[in-house]
């Protein structure tokens, strides 16, 4: 039933990403991103009411999974778009981030095959453990946001610096808006993160007795958040703009690989979300 | 039927007056208002428009003839006689689309065309000398240039060098408020796009020079202020956007300062217009991360393209103009034609009317409520019968851009249209 609920929220996301991908190539029909827009929020309730039918379906145990995690990730990012354009205006963002939620959403609509425990134990069922996944899985998908903008800064750029004052020139927005924009989505990415690690290592108290194990996922989550608390620090001092976005991307790349390494390893190993199988008995 | 009146156009504009018969001619506001009123109180004249630009004067009348729009010229300035032109009927109303959309303009595309009609139109109107044609006129002229402006792409990209420069600052630094701009030098062009800047929100705009004298005279024209030449390394440190055009023969920005200049800045972007020649800004400045550097070629570049650009645009609009000079002239004729059907209808139904009457008047209590029904739809029946193939017949013609038709018919059938200038005798 979530499944085939999902499924429809994926159809209005495709919706919307034909919209704003059709603005952007052109921008003389300007209603396509108010269109943009609203299938977006559609999508975004519809793939809220699939989420809330898995947690009636599965109790809650999907989201131990990859795919439970690629769902509620591709949701916050869709709901952090949808922010993003109320606050911004900055309409050709929707030709650059909707695709992503749409490609990252794609394999969990085909992909089925249950990746996660039967039942979660009580033990760890906390809201803590909620805060957790959802400032974890926020903060991702707010980083990818922030690498999706690096993305535009750097293709802009190389317009205004190639002095080519093309087509892209004219449709993205200015250096200084992305600039902005970037640095405040990693800050915001940042602080969530933050609030995901502390949330972590206090669940990881709670199943392994100490907050702090050698684990690979704690290890990866600190490095990464050592990274974007530098660079949150290296724009006091002088980072803008290019390497700024370079940054980003290459953040945001290591997020990936991280979230790919981990869940690929073998059974038995920590996976994404905290392995409790072999601790709990 | 009014064959006899048409829209007249006479005017001048850059293309075949010099400024010094335009200025002379040119007039705006109340002024233009009673000269307005006047002309169109004037025998022969039904309708009044003058659009008055500093590209153009031009004159539009719908009257009998064009003799009052040239008088209107040879009144003010006689040695406007040998830069007129004239066009008349269907000529004048693409004339007017055509400088509506921006088609005619001395840069083609450009954007403030329209508003200036639009000025005229409402200057007429409030002068009372624009009546129901050249309201119809000025609305399709409107919706002209919309057209032209949505459906081509001429209105896009810069025009001169000084909007080439404005666009590119504002996909460097989006909003210009807050930020400074330094004039370094005292050219011409220079200023132009400082003012320019200025419009756009531009904070504050200093200007330096090596003669302290030229920067102040500069400052004080475009309400800038005069800083010393010697602290431009400071300056460059707190401007954004930077435009050089002074006359030295070497670079005034070397790598070297701009370097610097980036260290004291944090960082912070740079735009560096240089629009001197020989160049005063080393063009591997550019080359740093987040300093933008344009030359006057780059520039000129971007305008030239533009220029191609809206050329082959303006094929496009012309095809616009075209069908909508077209359309303007159908509907006219198409609504010249309707009062005749309206009237010949109403006519024809009245005879008839009074015709059932008359018959049931005579047959009396011989008939049931039925039988009177009967009577009154056969006559309404001969009457929609009868009028059936002329009623098809005309609207086709009016469609079709044929108006003797219509005329004809009014004639043959004595009944009055709207636009008649001498009402026919009333035939019984």
């Amino acid at each position: 039933m979530s499944l085939q609920v999902l499924r429809i929220a994926a159809l209005f996301y495709a919706g919307a990403v034909a919209a704003y991908v059709v603005y952007f190539a052109r921008p003389r029909h300007v209603r396509l991103v108010a269109v943009g827009q609203w299938l977006l929020a559609i999508a975004f309730l519809i793939q809220g009411a699939a989420i809330g039918l898995g947690c009636r379906e599965y109790g809650g145990a999907e989201f131990f999974g990859l795919r439970g995690g690629l769902v509620v990730m591709t949701w916050l990012g869709a709901g952090a778009s949808l922010v993003v354009q109320r606050l911004y205006r900055i309409p050709s963002i929707g030709a650059f981030i909707t695709p992503l939620v749409l490609v990252v959403l794609l394999p969990t609509l085909f992909l089925v095959k249950p990746d996660f425990p039967e039942v979660i134990p009580d033990e760890i069922r906390r809201p803590m453990l909620t805060i957790h996944i959802v400032t974890a899985l926020l903060g991702v998908s707010v980083f990818a946001i922030a690498a999706g903008v690096a993305v535009m800064y750097l293709l802009q750029e190389r317009e205004v610096k190639g002095k080519r004052f093309g087509a892209l020139f004219s449709r993205l927005p200015s250096l200084a808006a992305l600039d902005q924009l970037n640095q405040r989505m990693v800050r915001f990415g940042f602080v969530v993160y933050t609030l995901a690690l502390l949330t972590g290592s206090g669940m990881a108290k709670v199943v392994w007795k100490s907050a702090w194990q050698w684990d690979p996922q704690q290890v990866s989550s600190l490095l990464i958040w050592i990274l974007y608390l530098a660079m949150v620090q290296l724009r006091h001092t002088g980072w803008h703009g290019r390497r700024f976005a370079f940054l980003t991307i290459a953040a945001f790349g290591l997020v990936v690989g991280s979230m790919v390494t981990l869940n690929v390893l073998p059974e038995g190993m920590t996976r994404h979300g905290g392995d409790f199988r072999g601790e709990l008995k | 039927m009014s064959r006899g009146r048409e829209l007249h156009l006479v005017g001048l504009s850059h293309k075949s007056a010099p400024v010094a018969v335009r200025e002379r001619v040119a007039l705006g506001g109340d002024v233009l208002k009673d000269a307005l009123a006047e002309l169109s109180a004037r025998p022969g004249v039904g309708e009044a428009m003058v659009v008055s630009t500093c590209n153009r004067v031009e004159c539009y009348v719908y009257g009998d003839s064009s003799d009052e729009a040239r008088r209107f010229f040879l009144d003010r300035a006689r040695e406007a006689g040998g830069h007129l032109y004239e066009h008349t009927g269907r000529e004048a109303v693409r004339h007017l689309f055509r400088v509506a959309a921006s088609l005619d303009s001395m840069v083609v595309g450009e954007p403030q065309i329209l508003g200036q009609v639009k000025e005229a139109y409402g200057i007429a109107a409030s002068a009372q000398s624009a009546g129901t044609y050249v309201s119809r006129l000025c609305n399709r002229a409107f919706a002209t240039a919309k057209r032209v402006r949505n459906e081509t792409e001429i209105a896009r990209g810069s025009g001169s060098v000084s909007q080439v420069a404005v666009e590119l600052v504002e996909k460097i630094f989006g909003n210009l408020k807050d930020r400074a701009v330094l004039l370094v030098g005292a050219g011409k062009m220079g200023a132009l796009s400082a003012k320019a800047l200025r419009d756009l929100g531009a904070d504050r705009i200093l200007v330096t020079n090596r003669s302290p004298e030229k920067a102040r005279a500069l400052a004080d024209e475009i309400q800038g202020s005069a800083e010393p030449w010697d602290s431009l390394h400071s300056l460059l440190a707190l401007a954004d956007v930077v435009i050089v055009s002074t006359g030295a023969a070497s670079y005034v920005l070397t790598q070297e300062l701009v370097t610097h200049v980036m260290k004291a800045r944090r960082g912070r972007s740079i735009c560096l217009i240089d629009l001197a020649v020989p160049r005063n800004v080393d063009p591997a400045c550019g080359q740093q991360d987040n300093v933008y550097a344009y030359d006057i070629d780059d520039l000129q570049k971007v305008v030239l393209q533009t220029h191609a650009a809206r050329a082959d645009e303006a094929i496009r609009a012309e095809g616009i103009v075209e069908a909508e000079v077209m359309a303007f002239a159908q509907e006219r004729e198409t609504r010249a034609a309707l009062p005749v059907l309206a009237e010949l209808r109403r006519r024809a139904e009245q005879i008839a009317r009074v015709e059932a009457d008359r018959t049931l008047s005579h047959l009396g209590a011989k008939l049931d409520d039925k039988g009177r029904k009967s009577v009154e739809a056969m006559a309404q029946a001969i009457v929609n019968k009868l009028l059936h193939g002329p009623t098809a017949r005309l609207k086709e013609a009016a469609a079709s851009g044929d108006s003797d038709l219509p005329g004809a018919a009014a004639e043959l059938f004595g009944v009055e249209t709207e636009e008649s200038p001498i009402p026919p005798e009333p035939r019984r």
